[in-house]
């Protein structure tokens, strides 16, 4: 959920896909400004805050790095509850027929 | 390869007239039997490991099936597995473009072995220094490869309906011939009602375990005792669990033949890890120089607490127990593999083993250090049916803070558990006390007193060393080993310069290891003391109700000598319990 305060928002985002796909390694360039050629499989979940400026408005992103591991799937709802936004990623070099998504199983809610 | 057979003393039983050395205790170690073995020079190797009695295997098995003299590599391969002229399949490429073992790490992913080709792990040692933690090692290898069959220890998990599930070495998938036959030789036994625990064939032992329907398969030529092994399946079967589950099993009875690889990926460096601790591995940072550090944890059920000051411990304990009244199940510090405090709600407490795992698991995944991190975690010994939710948060390169809940929910208040716990640990100096204590080491054999009435010394309190420093500590006494029984904990002493290089380390812990084994074997234990001699260590070991005594000794060093200074490393770790271990955390009741 995206909570505005009198100019700054609190943003709730998360990554969602297979492993592999890239998505700590997104993170961590938004974050951190690195990045590595191995990055290490993620467990559970990974949380980082990042402020961003937004013309007059701040940005706090609350951010969920989700491990993409199968182990892992059924609780993805539990981390991307509430979400804003959430970024799908997927290795367009590794993709079979053009489906995206294999690991994204929308729940009931 | 191990020296370290060369134990001399299958027959230690005879009376010993100087037991007497030291009156107060003499009742207890009267109590049992001291044999010296002859001196070193005139050690006649037993056939076998030598620290078991000849029929030690036949008593302990209840299947036995020895092949001597036929190479395992030869045996094991199953029918499906070639065997023919599969058998020099190994890729010649593989010694190419290995980095250095000084080189990133990262680069060290996918195998390689430290530069050379030659089959490994005669001694792992270098090779490990830069990919034991990276994931699989040779995931190009499978049962036809030379290199693989020359491998000392191999630790295998599969379904049992004989698919492959996790491998030491190689692929897995390529390894399907070999795991359906080892399915097949469990099952066979199965059948007939009984239970294989384990078959000897020349060097090499294998042993099972079954966790239906899980099967779990050690193959070493390492000599290190059934029991040992067998309990060494029994952690990895843990660490599992740890990782999955035993709802994992569902999957099994919806469908036999679920392969459950996908499961566990990205976990080869948690096994991996978990699997070195079993006799020593090494940390190439942040020294330079190699440290081998071995785990006694894995065999002795206890874990160990980082040396601090009694009021830094008790201030760290009580920011803990604050958070553990707000709905935190546990809340541990540790660093490294080292318990800062621990404190759990209510009756709940935490086995040593479920310590073990998990702080191998945060070890060994480079993932908790880059954040912090929110993880759902089971604790086998706990509950083996129920993930918790694991709030992790390193505080410094070696400290971690764990909360475990039971509730999926509560990251951000575990976050804000977390940002009160550090702020006490930093204003209250507990964090930089921890890392002095990292940097100081632990007990030093040097260091014992030598008179009673030198006891009243604090670790805390540098001091001179005695004037033998350089040759281990008074009496030839080179390292011990105190477990609290009460507690289940231990100390260990630092290695002193006698047991400095790696392979003089590697051979003591081989030594404990048997020597426990020894202690505490159903077949003619258990026991209250043994002293034994070989020609690299005079060990004695000490059972009581309280403790657990493990010591090594010069190996020339005098029986009287060397019992009077076990009493009084005995009185030295009870005049410094308040520092080395943790009191009333909570009940330790297993």
């Amino acid at each position: 959920m995206a909570t505005t305060g009198n100019s700054s928002i609190n943003a709730k985002l998360v990554l969602l896909g297979d492993m592999g796909a890239g998505k700590s390694s997104l993170v961590l360039r938004f974050v951190k400004g690195q990045f590595l050629e191995f990055q290490e499989s993620t467990i559970g979940a990974a949380f980082f805050s990042q402020t961003l400026a937004v013309g007059d408005a701040t940005v706090k992103f609350e951010i969920w790095d989700t491990a993409g591991q199968e182990r892992y799937h059924s609780l993805a709802p539990m981390y991307y509850r509430g979400a804003a936004a959430a970024i799908i990623v997927y290795d367009i070099s590794s993709s079979v027929g053009g489906t995206p998504l294999p690991c994204l199983h929308v729940p009931d809610a | 390869m191990d020296s370290d057979d060369s134990v001399t003393d299958p027959n230690p039983h005879h009376p010993d007239p100087s037991l007497d050395a030291e009156p107060a205790t003499v009742e207890q170690m009267g109590s049992l039997t001291l044999g010296e073995a002859g001196d070193a020079a005139g050690a006649e190797r037993p056939v076998g490991n030598g620290f078991l009695p000849a029929d030690f295997y036949a008593a302990a098995g209840e299947i036995e099936v020895v092949e001597e003299g036929s190479p395992v590599s030869g045996d094991l391969a199953g029918p499906s597995s070639l065997g023919g002229p599969g058998a020099c399949r190994e890729r010649s490429g593989r010694g190419d473009a290995l980095p250095s073992p000084s080189s990133s790490g990262y680069a060290g992913e996918r195998g390689s072995s430290g530069g050379s080709s030659e089959i490994e792990e005669a001694d792992d040692r270098e090779t490990m220094l830069d990919d034991w933690s990276r994931g699989k090692r040779h995931p190009d290898e499978d049962d036809g490869s030379v290199s693989w069959r020359k491998r000392k220890k191999h630790f295998f998990i599969l379904s049992n309906s004989g698919k492959p599930i996790y491998s030491r070495y190689g692929d897995e998938h390529k390894l399907a011939g070999f795991s359906a036959t080892l399915q097949a030789i469990i099952s066979f036994v199965e059948n007939s009602g009984d239970r294989l625990k384990f078959i000897r064939a020349g060097k090499h032992q294998v042993v099972f375990l079954v966790k239906v329907p899980i099967y779990l398969v050690c193959i070493s030529c390492t000599e290190e005792p059934y029991e040992a092994l067998k309990r060494q399946l029994e952690l990895i079967y843990g660490q599992m669990l740890l990782i999955l589950t035993k709802s994992v099993n569902r999957c099994f009875e919806k469908n036999p033949k679920y392969d459950m690889t996908p499961l566990l990926r990205g976990t080869d460096a948690v096994f991996s890890s978990l699997i070195h601790a079993f006799s020593w591995f090494v940390f190439s940072n942040p020294k330079p120089k190699a440290l081998v550090i071995w785990n006694p944890a894995t065999f002795l059920n206890a874990y160990t607490c980082l040396p601090l000051s009694y009021s830094t411990r008790q201030a760290a304990s009580a920011i803990l127990q604050d958070v553990a009244d707000s709905g935190v199940l546990f809340a541990l510090l540790m660093c490294k593999n080292k318990v800062v405090s621990l404190v759990g709600t209510q009756k709940a407490s935490l086995h040593p083993d479920d310590m073990l795992l998990l702080s191998n698991f945060i070890m060994s995944s480079e993932s908790f250090r880059t954040s912090e991190s929110f993880s759902p975690i089971c604790l086998p010994r706990y509950n083996p049916m129920v993930f918790l939710y694991a709030y992790v948060h390193f505080l410094d390169v070696d400290t971690y803070l764990t909360l475990l809940t039971t509730s999926s929910d509560s990251f951000y208040h575990l976050k804000d558990c977390r940002i009160r716990i550090e702020t006490v640990l930093v204003k209250s100096n507990v964090l930089s006390e921890v890392q002095r204590s990292m940097l100081d080491g632990g007990l030093r054999v040097e260091d014992l007193p030598l008179e009673s009435s030198l006891r009243s010394r604090s670790l805390t309190t540098p001091e001179l060393s005695s004037s033998q420093s350089g040759i281990g500590g008074p009496s030839g006494l080179w390292h011990f080993m105190y477990r609290s029984i009460y507690l289940d904990q231990y100390v260990s002493s630092e290695f002193s310069s006698p047991i400095s290089s790696s392979s003089q380390q590697k051979r003591l812990f081989r030594a404990y290891q048997r020597l426990y084994a020894s202690m505490h074997d159903n077949g003619t234990g258990p026991h209250k003391t043994q002293f034994r001699r070989d020609e690299d260590f005079v060990l004695l070991c000490w059972i009581t109700q309280d403790f657990e005594l493990y010591a090594a000794f010069d190996p020339l060093s005098d029986k009287a000598l060397a019992i009077k200074t076990c009493n009084r490393v005995c009185q030295w770790v009870r005049d410094l319990e308040n520092e080395i271990f943790l009191f009333g955390a909570s009940p330790f009741s297993w």
